[in-house]
């Protein structure tokens, strides 16, 4: 390796005082700060970057940034690793570690290239003609094989240590893309008065100004940019984010950028930065200034290391000083790339243009000329020597239309710089319907019209001259800052002159015949990502895939991670020229986001681990963390399941829980509940028609269950209701019902019963309530200081009392859902705590015992209470759940009462909640478990019903059951059989789904 | 006698110190959520004299009387702020003097909890969690309103330009904090202008 691929002048953005060492496949390598993986690794003489997706071909850098497609690294180490990174934007920094993709064991010696060897049985539609037969090999076989050997990058393995976050933003312009265009549009909409965000990929402001040929007022287009981009950076109103790619454009001009933070630089990170950050933009003007991507050319072998677009190999000269090779073919069907040609013959490269035109007359070639490059008119590379690199090409004669190389003659050559003219970036405008024509001249697809603010300016917009460019930058400028001000002010467009070369016309060249018959010199390749030919787009068409859209998902063409940016438009040639068809005929593909991938991480922001997914604390939460709670996920909430003391497994400690309530005293932490306010002159009407019981009958300091139907005449809440005064109701509903309730009855009082003056207000979180339940619960709660009387006369079940315990300011309800004495005691939630405790100490020497949700759940399946969502499914009715009597007959109308009367809900023999005792009374039925009409040895067997709640019950000393059965209430005594996984069979008995005190008397003590 | 000792959602964690802006709890505050018709004279003349200044009846404003303030909630619910100590009583004088109105007054102060951000960047830290425009100039002192906050619910309300109280409810409480302290890390600033 001796020569020098780094010049030793030149590279606007390298700085050679700064020496940067890095790692690339385990080599240190040694570039200049400024420099990007792409141009430190070839400066070190390496062409080879990584194996294409299906062929394993050897593959090195073709493009300049974004739209690279082959050199795609991966970049950092275990799990701070990413995938798919193009070489040509990673930034290098001392330290920074990347290998190359798709490659085993080692790039240069690569098993999967035999793949290669075969490509002749590797068509366009491959696995679907191949991997039909036998289906079982599908899973085991043929998957792991095609994930094995295809494909891009590797995860990273292991939580991601770094952090990202999401930033909203609203501005009046949005700019994407900080180029000429962009940058003189950003400048006048800002001068209007308008706030002005511009967003950019690249890690320097000025797009591709320092490779464009023109003079502005004497000064090169780069020049000229520089103080803008100052005065840009100073002005208050103007915001200017690097190295953020606008990657999707959405509904109303919302659009989301991803900003790579701290990714060049580890300092920054290490500074508390986020590695990237999602920015989402709320733009009222958009202006499009995206650029245009060159097109590569298809000739034989056409993705040899070395082989690069024209723009490519001008860029790594001007930006890094480095050069592919010293004797160069530059090969064009456009004038663009004789800049090229005049930066690499400047740096002292030998170079000759293969010009595929007959006659160009611009002024670039006739500068060409003019300076002794040697130019082959008429003529295209016909073949390609050389395989991990160029060492010579074919050039042949060529004129449109012809298909077979007749002369041909070599050319010893070590790289090649091609040039199939410019496709502006369409991406953003078509992600939300922009419209796109065909614009002959530049052979390529432009933006057409939008139903969102939206303008597309510059080379985006199809415009590629220097001087119509700053024209229609400034306009779109004045016209966003116009269309989004009241008053925007006046900006005057400075007189510029403006010099640039006059451009001949570029001519379509979509396919550049080979050497042999058939062309069988080599692939000519359209999509590098994935591996897609000419031959397979011809194929296909052969084949009958006559929509693109169907092309495209047979070959895979423009699906790649690079969606498309090189391929698109030259598969459409190909395709065109196939059909004989015109390309606006052929059609478009889908543009979707994003426009480069993007990691989940960033996608993520800052809601992972804790942030993940909000939890919901109440006022006893730390408590219960301290005494070794259990925990249960209820909506959000997080509510204690049980409290297991040392050496009790959770069956032991829900069953201790259990018996404390049932023989003594329990307390829950039950402040979850919904509570809702509900007041006015005709709340209690209000209620009579959510609930289908009646409310308005309820003396005042009294409490009522009460049963909620949907419209359809379901179950779909349930709850406790307290009457504070004539006009004031306080509605529990169930914990997860808090939020979805109160809506509902905001709902009916806005959109259906606007003459009812009610007012509701949720106050769930308030209150901290708490129950206290079992036999010995009037004795700890004597000890509490009530300031109102305790006895059964003055304080029944199903009132309440509001009052004071000590200092406490208290709600008490005196209502049960365990079946005990029982008191639910609510306290300001602040105070909550200091209740708990409060009442813990009271009941130490009675043995109170803090209980979960499971004991809870058990407690009131022994009394055969039902819980909303387990014994009713959103298609159960109050008459199915015994609750029939629940249901008035008496009032006019409630929500679900027209329902009622449908066939299906009154037809006899619906599924009828029944309690189930098993044979065997240990044995617990799974919840869920589906009885039988009759046992076969295998399904199906016909269903009669499923178990809604199953427990081993502490009290009884056995399993006890709910379950919804088939004309259930007529079977009482009868024996039916669940059929349950692995054959197993478990009858049980019919009985009444109250298990314990049947007549209520505990309740009531 | 039995003393209650109130304790706030976040009584447990400690102000957080790697932080650009402040980030603390307000404890004194009391809250009563107030219900009414605009359109009922009575309520808004009896609503006036309890509390010393009219309801806010233009959306997302406040209005304030010393340390009374109130916020717009919707077109007939306001949250009225007070001291935490005074807010039982301000409820049942309201109550009381709004017997013969149809309204309704409900103390609410420990519903939710209020984080206050202050600080040169506690509206970008906001903007970290929400699509409200922070940098917009209509949102100046005394604004309110309720809105998406991260994965929650929340309530903002601008005290002085760079002093924003931001309600939960307080389940929640635990997580705002713990998504504001992430979102105010140093190092973090977006340099947003």
């Amino acid at each position: 390796m001796t020569k020098p691929f780094r010049l030793t002048e030149g590279g606007n953005r390298i700085d050679r005082s700064k020496r940067i060492t890095f790692s690339f496949d385990g080599r240190d390598v040694t570039g200049f700060a400024g420099d990007t993986v792409a141009s430190a690794v070839l400066a070190s003489g390496q062409k080879l970057f990584g194996r294409s997706f299906k062929y394993h071909r050897p593959r090195g850098v073709v493009g300049l940034g974004s739209e690279e497609m082959n050199a795609l690294i991966g970049v950092g180490a275990d799990a701070q690793h990413e995938p798919n990174l193009r070489a040509t934007q990673v930034e290098v920094f001392q330290g920074l570690v990347c290998v190359s993709q798709n490659r085993w064991p080692s790039l240069r010696y690569d098993i999967g290239a035999t793949n290669s060897l075969v490509s002749r049985f590797l068509p366009a539609g491959f696995y679907y003609k191949t991997f039909k037969w036998p289906r079982a090999f599908w899973k085991h076989v043929y998957e792991p094989l095609i994930r094995r050997t295809a494909g891009l990058g590797k995860a990273a393995i292991g939580p991601d240590p770094d952090s990202y976050e999401h930033m909203h933003v609203h501005v009046d312009v949005l700019v994407i893309g900080g180029g000429l265009a962009g940058l003189v549009a950003a400048e006048t909409a800002a001068l209007a008065g308008a706030k002005v965000l511009l967003c950019d990929e690249n890690s320097e402001l000025g797009g591709i100004a320092d490779l464009t040929a023109g003079m502005i007022n004497g000064a090169c287009v780069a020049d000229w940019l520089a103080p803008l981009v100052v005065r840009l950076t100073d002005m208050p109103n103007v915001q200017l984010l690097k190295r953020t790619t606008a990657v999707g454009h959405f509904y109303h001009n919302y659009l989301m950028a991803h900003e790579r933070v701290a990714d060049h630089d580890p300092a920054l990170l290490a500074a508390g930065a986020p590695r990237q950050r999602v920015w989402k933009i709320r733009a009222k003007h958009v202006i499009l200034a995206t650029g245009a991507l060159e097109r590569p050319l298809a000739f034989a072998n056409n993705d040899r290391p070395n082989i690069m677009l024209a723009c490519a190999a001008r860029g790594l000269l001007t930006r890094y000083a480095v050069t592919p090779g010293m004797n160069g073919v530059v090969f064009t069907n456009n004038d663009d790339a004789y800049l090229t040609a005049f930066v690499l013959k400047k740096a002292g490269v030998n170079v000759q243009v293969v010009d595929s035109r007959a006659r160009p007359d611009g002024d670039l070639v006739n500068q060409a000329q003019a300076q002794g490059i040697v130019v082959s008119l008429s003529s295209v590379i016909s073949a390609v020597e050389g395989t991990s690199s160029v060492s010579a090409v074919k050039i042949a004669s060529y004129r449109k239309g012809q298909g077979r190389v007749i002369t041909e003659r070599k050319v010893l050559c070590d790289f090649i710089a091609m040039s199939g003219g410019w496709n502006p970036v369409l991406h953003i405008w078509a992600h939300n319907g922009g419209k796109i024509k065909f614009d002959e001249a530049l052979q390529s697809f432009r933006p057409d019209t939008h139903r969102d603010a939206i303008t597309a300016v510059g080379a985006a917009n199809g415009t590629m001259s220097v001087k119509d460019t700053i024209g229609e930058a400034h306009g779109a400028g004045e016209v966003a800052a116009k269309a989004v001000l009241k008053k925007a002010k006046a900006v005057k467009s400075a007189k510029l002159q403006v010099k640039e070369p006059k451009r001949g016309a570029l001519e379509a060249l979509w396919f550049a015949p080979a050497t042999g018959q058939a062309n069988e010199g080599g692939k000519h390749f359209i999509d590098f990502q994935n591996d897609v030919t000419v031959a397979d787009l011809e194929l296909a068409q052969r084949e009958g895939y006559e929509s693109v859209e169907h092309t495209k998902r047979y070959t895979t063409f423009g699906m790649a991670t690079d969606q498309g940016k090189t391929s698109n438009l030259n598969g459409l040639g190909i395709l065109a020229e196939a059909t004989g068809k015109t390309i606006p005929e052929i059609g478009t593909t889908t543009f979707r986001p994003p426009y480069t991938p993007y990691s989940f991480g960033a996608i993520a922001g800052a809601l992972t681990k804790e942030l993940f997914l909000p939890v919901r604390r109440t006022s006893v939460f730390e408590w219960h963390i301290e005494k070794g709670a259990v925990w249960e996920p209820v909506g959000q909430w997080r509510r204690a399941y049980t409290y297991p003391k040392a050496g009790e497994d959770k069956t032991q400690s829900i069953a201790r829980e259990v018996l404390a309530v049932r023989n003594s005293v329990g307390l829950l932490d039950a402040s979850t509940l919904g509570k809702i306010e509900i007041k006015g002159p005709d709340a209690a009407a209000f209620l009579d028609r959510v609930y289908t019981n009646t409310f308005s009958t309820l003396k005042v300091g009294k409490c009522r269950y009460g049963l909620m139907l949907n419209e359809l005449g379901f179950v779909m809440d349930d709850g406790v209701t307290a009457r504070l005064a004539d006009d004031h109701f306080v509605m529990h509903t169930t914990s997860g019902g808090a939020d979805r309730i109160a809506a509902w009855l905001e709902e009916w009082l806005q959109t259906e019963w606007t003459d009812y003056k009610v007012f509701v207000t949720p106050v769930t979180e308030q209150w901290a309530q708490f129950a206290l339940a079992g036999p010995k619960a009037r004795e700890v709660l004597a000890k509490m200081e009530p300031d109102f009387d305790l006895d059964n006369e003055a304080f029944p079940h199903m009132s309440f009392k509001l009052g004071k315990l000590g200092g406490f300011p208290v709600r008490v309800y005196r209502i049960s859902f365990s079946g005990e004495l029982s008191y639910e005691i609510a306290t300001p939630t602040g105070l909550g705590l200091s209740l708990w405790k409060a009442l813990i100490d009271a009941g130490a020497d009675i043995g109170i015992a803090p209980y979960g949700t499971e004991a809870l759940h058990i407690l009131r399946a022994e009394k055969g209470y039902i819980v909303v969502g387990d014994e009713t499914d959103g298609t159960t009715t109050a008459d199915d759940v015994g609750l029939g009597g629940m249901v008035s007959k008496k009032k006019a109308d409630f929500i679900g009462k027209r329902s009622l009367e449908q066939s299906e809900l009154t037809r006899r023999g619906r599924k009828q909640l029944v309690g189930l005792l098993t044979e065997e009374p240990n044995e617990v039925l799974p919840d869920g478990a589906h009885a039988v009409a009759a046992v076969h040895d295998k399904p199906p067997m016909k269903t009669i019903g499923h178990v809604t709640s199953s427990y081993l019950s502490p009290t009884l000393g056995r399993s006890i059951a709910m379950a919804l059965i088939e004309n259930g209430r007529a079977r009482m005594g009868e024996s039916i059989s669940f059929s349950l996984e692995g054959g197993k069979v478990v009858k049980a008995q019919i009985v009444d789904h109250v298990f314990y005190d049947k007549d209520g008397g505990r309740i009531h003590a | 006698m039995l003393e209650p000792q109130h304790e706030s959602a976040l009584a447990h964690v400690g102000e957080p110190s790697d932080t650009y802006i402040s980030i603390r709890e307000i404890l004194t505050r009391g809250m009563i959520d107030l219900r009414g018709q605009t359109a009922d004279r009575k309520f808004m003349s009896v609503a006036k004299n309890v509390l010393g200044i009219d309801l806010p009846k233009q959306p997302r404003t406040s209005h304030s009387f010393g340390e009374v303030k109130a916020l717009w909630l919707s077109p007939d619910q306001w949250l009225i702020l007070c001291s935490h100590s005074k807010s039982a009583v301000l409820q049942a004088e309201l109550a009381s003097a709004l017997k013969e109105t149809h309204a309704l007054a409900v103390d609410v102060s420990d519903m939710r909890s209020i984080i206050r951000l202050e600080g040169e960047g506690a509206r970008e830290v906001l903007m970290k969690g929400g699509s409200l425009d922070f940098t917009d100039g209509a949102l100046a002192p005394g604004y309110v309103r309720r809105m998406r906050f991260a994965e929650i619910a929340a309530l903002v309300h601008i005290v002085e330009h760079n002093i924003i109280d931001l309600y939960v409810f307080r389940s929640y409480a635990q997580y705002a904090f713990d998504f504001l302290q992430k979102a105010a890390r140093n190092g973090t600033q977006t340099g947003i202008k």
